[in-house]
């Protein structure tokens, strides 16, 4: 009798994870030809682009630091790109790779300093930090044009200008930016970021220069949020410095929290649960806000893992994608 | 709601007496609204949504809006753009995609009124908007409206009035708010204040979110300020402003060319608002304004917010535009606003202006007031016409 | 710089300050005792004014006494949050920070659908204007400062010299310390969060009364809680209080010379030195 061709267990399950992503894969290049509201497709790029700064911010989360300043390196991505396409006519690609080193490069330079700190003191100074920049793009109004901001942003092309277009562009660079930093985290280099978040010193006597490694994190994570900034800039066609303050800079570590802060997941998850949520909850504009206060209290009580906690719990259930148990 | 609606018609006309009368049927007509209704700017998002209530409660009790054969029924669907421009864009982008609206009311302030024209431009919607950025209005601005006049237009004018009524007054002091507001409209009242032979001797910008003015205030008094102007000032930090000037011992004159929003400003400031003289909308004395307050006032608690007129008249001249033009097709819309001109309405006869300034004859242009603050009443002391 | 800059600037400066050192003082407290930072801190302050707003001026109760029955109303709410929502959370100082926001969020936003969302003054008792050595000052503001004084001067002799204000000292210093000399640390946190509350309830009163009160009002008091904390230490009661005469003073100056712009980079710019040459503030002491 010949054995039936059945694959190793842990081999199956591999298919089988492969199968749900092709599946996933396929839904989000197809939906939004189905779909005739724009309405949607504007809320889906709009997930898109935020997760790639959510997801840049778990890296930050990653080695054990909570930044209250992400906006304003979103700012400096969305400030980069936008003068550099408006008033100095330069086409989008390199803009594009501006918004992308200019915040990282003050990453750099500021890194060493604020990366000493911890704690609440690091959430402290990162707050202050976030302040005083917007405080530039609102003062500095020969270059940022004050309070009033930047209008008429082109877009990067300009069959890019309608929603569903701006989406599969949306999906693309959303798919790079979190695939990369995916990659990361799996890697040798991922799993240094996981023993430095733990033990700093163990970290330390590794030999590799604790300090340093966590400031180039840093910088690629604003390098990644300010690509983000490019692209929404592009999107919205309008830049001001009202986007890019402590409100938004608590929305991003909000979603990271409810969301889940233990995997990439987390921050994915959290991003389709925060920035699709007023939308959802406008049926009741007055009482919008308030429910966003009580869920996240909620969230927060009842749900220590995070939403990708529940969903990975979830799941588990669905037989042939648990692992199996010795 | 509409089949509905459709059936119930179809039938009561079915049943009607078969003479050549024609029955007007009643059907449902969404008017897109778009504000700020939560954060800082909440204040004006209401007066927008409390306006445009009370316009559209006045057109539907009186029968509605009868285009062509159809009376129809307003109803607004009003969305929060949270006072930034990518909230503008989501909130129509969601009316005009979601609900099929044609006709926007929003949004108040430049960045969601610019992020709403963004969208409704394209989708040729028509918008009714009200923001102060000199970019809301140009050649381009087929489909864009503004329904008041900003700073450029009523600035110079107080200024004269000012000139002319307290002569021994020489030194302009500013405090704006460091925003949109405050950045582009400190230069047009220094301008301003400068042709009608001011100078202007403190010019300062706080970031919102400031109360305790008396630094600043103290500052212009020690520059010999003799008229403490207000700007774009929202009314509650006004209040705190003339309250304080007034503990500091300020005798001089305080005005507000901007806002409007004195109830707010008599609400904070209490006893030391008297003699606070501000750019007013309407007096409430005239008899057409009467209709209006009541109204409001039976609908609303607190105090009426100076935008709130604006937008009940923005309602009233859209609703006969789409009487006039017999059709919901908005490019015969547009034509029949642009041709509304001299209709009877809350603020005047209507009029447009604009084709020199912006290139688009789109600006609304009304007579205004100044008004004082007397015995805690709010009284027209002279009306300015409103051509630029 | 002539005498009659001064003394508004001192004036103005020494109440704004008091006010200030009311609220941070419940913030740092919270914090260096429960390591919780509190961002509905703020909306303590708030509800304050509105408190007094509704036993004052709606129900006719006589100012002296609304003004305690307001704050310690707010305290008494603040220990349902302290119960409630901050308890479950102690030990993870993210999650409560987090949940904190929640907090601040729901309660302004609750404000504002029973409140409106206008702002609106308390019309007080007090709206006289004294001359004193031929300065203007208004009654209302001296009243406020010396009420806020006389607050923060019961308090520290609260903590100094009674029992519960010594268990206080002890558990901030090293809780496992405090507990095994039989101190009951939970009781020690919920009689903090009431004062810290309570505190912050009567800082908005007189905020609401000499500015303006409105639901979202909470944000600048928290905004200079921060800073004041930071100033002088996270945890450190005298720390508060230096932080906020620094503050109070310093805004007023710049302010006053310089107008607002400069105030606040100079204020960030600061804040940001001395998290980096000493986190701790003046007044704290240097975490291990």
């Amino acid at each position: 009798m010949a054995r039936p061709a059945v694959l190793a267990p842990a081999a199956a399950r591999r298919v089988r994870l492969w199968l749900a992503a092709a599946a996933a894969a396929a839904f989000l290049l197809v939906w939004p030809l189905l779909v005739e509201d724009a309405f949607f497709t504007h809320m889906a790029t709009l997930v898109l682009l935020y997760s790639i700064g959510a997801a840049s911010l778990h890296l930050v989360v990653r080695i054990g630091h909570l930044s209250l300043c992400h906006a304003a390196f979103l700012g400096l991505g969305g400030y980069a790109s936008a003068l550099l396409t408006t008033r100095l006519g330069w086409p989008f690609l390199p803009a594009f790779v501006a918004s992308g080193l200019v915040p990282a490069a003050v990453a750099l330079v500021l890194g060493p300093i604020l990366l000493r700190l911890r704690g609440v003191y690091f959430v402290l100074i990162t707050y202050s930090f976030g302040e005083l920049v917007r405080l530039v793009f609102v003062e500095w109004q020969s270059l940022t044009g004050g309070s009033d901001g930047i209008f008429r942003i082109p877009p990067p092309h300009p069959a890019l200008l309608t929603s569903r277009a701006y989406y599969y562009f949306a999906l693309a660079m959303a798919a790079l930016c979190v695939g990369f930093v995916a990659r990361l985290l799996a890697s040798p280099a991922g799993r240094f970021i996981d023993a430095i978040r733990e033990s700093e010193r163990l970290a330390r006597s590794s030999g590799v220069p604790v300090l340093r490694f966590k400031v180039m994190v840093f910088a690629l994570a604003c390098g990644l949020v300010g690509l983000q900034g490019s692209l929404l800039a592009h999107f919205i066609h309008y830049v001001s410095p009202g986007a890019y303050g402590f409100a938004e800079s608590l929305n991003f570590l909000v979603i990271n929290v409810i969301g889940g802060m233990g995997s990439l997941a987390g921050p994915l998850v959290g991003t389709v649960f925060l920035v699709s949520l007023p939308e959802l909850l406008r049926g009741w504009v007055q009482y919008q806000r308030l429910l966003y206060g009580v869920v996240l209290m909620a969230v927060i009580l009842y749900v220590p893992g995070g939403l990708a906690g529940i969903g990975k719990r979830t799941l588990e259930l669905i037989p042939g994608l648990r692992r199996s148990r010795p | 709601m509409n089949t509905l609606g459709r059936i119930a018609g179809s039938a009561a006309l079915a049943l009607a007496v078969a003479a050549a009368v024609t029955v007007a049927r009643a059907e449902e007509l969404k008017i897109g609204a778009v504000g700020p209704l939560s954060g800082g700017g909440t204040d004006w998002g209401l007066a927008l949504q409390r306006g445009v209530t009370v316009a559209m409660d006045e057109i539907n009790a009186a029968g509605g809006v009868k285009v062509g054969a159809t009376a129809y029924t307003l109803k607004m669907i009003m969305y929060d753009d949270q006072y930034t421009a990518q909230g503008g864009t989501t909130a129509a982008t969601r009316l005009v995609n979601s609900d099929g609206v044609k006709f926007i009311l929003g949004s108040v302030g430049s960045p969601p009124a610019l992020g709403v024209i963004a969208v409704t431009g394209p989708a040729k919607v028509i918008a009714l908007t009200d923001g102060y950025s000199p970019k809301i209005l140009n050649p381009d601005s087929k489909y864009t409206f503004r329904i008041q006049i900003p700073t450029e237009y009523f600035a110079p004018g107080i200024a004269r009035w000012l000139r002319k009524t307290y002569p021994q007054a020489k030194k302009v002091g500013l405090i704006s708010p460091n925003d949109a507001v405050g950045q582009s409209l400190a230069p047009i009242h220094v301008a301003a204040y400068k042709d009608a032979g001011f100078e202007t001797v403190s010019n300062d910008l706080f970031d919102r979110g400031m109360t305790d003015f008396t630094p600043l205030i103290t500052r212009m008094m020690s520059r010999g300020a003799d008229v403490f102007e207000l700007d774009g000032n929202a009314p509650g930090d006004a209040g705190l402003m003339v309250k304080q000037a007034r503990q500091l011992g300020y005798k001089g004159v305080i005005i507000q060319t901007g806002g409007p929003g004195v109830d707010e400003v008599i609400r904070v400031a209490g006893p030391f608002a008297e003699g606070f003289l501000t750019y007013d909308l309407f007096d409430p004395t005239e008899k057409a304004v009467q209709g209006f307050v009541s109204q409001y006032h039976a609908k609303f608690e607190g105090p009426i917010n100076g935008l709130s007129p604006i937008w009940y008249n923005a309602t009233k001249l859209l609703a006969e535009a789409l009487r006039r033009a017999g059709s919901l097709d908005t490019d015969k819309v547009r034509d029949a606003l642009e041709h509304l001109d001299g209709f009877p309405s809350l603020l005047g006869p209507v009029k447009w202006d604009g084709l020199e300034r912006y290139g688009v004859r789109h600006q609304l242009v009304h007579s205004f007031f100044v008004s004082e603050v007397k015995n805690g009443k709010v009284v027209p002391v002279t009306k300015v016409g409103g051509a630029s | 710089m002539s005498l009659s800059l001064l003394v508004p600037i001192l004036f103005n400066g020494i109440g704004i300050s008091a006010i200030y050192v009311l609220i941070a003082l419940g913030f740092t407290l919270i914090f260096g005792i429960m390591r919780v930072v509190n961002f509905a801190h703020g909306e303590f302050a708030m509800l304050g004014g509105f408190a007094l707003l509704f036993l004052y001026h709606r129900l006719g109760i006589p100012y002296w006494i609304a003004l305690p029955v307001g704050a310690l109303v707010v305290g008494a709410a603040g220990l349902l949050a302290e119960q409630f929502l901050f308890r479950p959370l102690y030990g993870q100082e993210l999650q409560g920070m987090i949940a904190s926001l929640g907090l601040s969020v729901a309660l302004s936003e609750a404000a504002v659908i029973l409140f409106d969302v206008y702002q609106r003054n308390i019309p007080t008792p007090f709206s006289a204007v004294i001359e004193i050595g031929g300065f203007p000052l208004p009654q209302d503001r001296l009243i406020v400062l010396a009420v806020a004084v006389a607050a923060l001067a019961g308090f520290w002799l609260f903590v100094r010299y009674t029992r519960i204000g010594l268990a206080l000292r002890t558990v901030a210093q090293d809780r496992e310390m405090a507990e095994a000399q039989g101190i009951d640390a939970r009781a020690t946190y919920r009689v903090t969060f009431f004062l810290a509350a309570t505190l912050a309830a009567l800082g908005g009163e007189l905020f609401a009364q000499i500015y303006a009160l409105s639901p979202y009002m909470g944000a600048t008091p928290l905004g200079k809680a921060f800073t004041i904390v930071i100033i002088g230490g996270l945890g450190s009661v005298p720390g508060a209080a230096l932080g906020g005469i620094l503050l109070g003073m310093s805004e007023s100056f710049l302010n006053t010379f310089y107008g607002a712009s400069l105030a606040q980079f100079a204020s960030f710019g600061a804040i940001i030195l001395l998290l980096i040459l000493r986190p701790w503030g003046l007044l704290g002491r240097p975490e291990v």
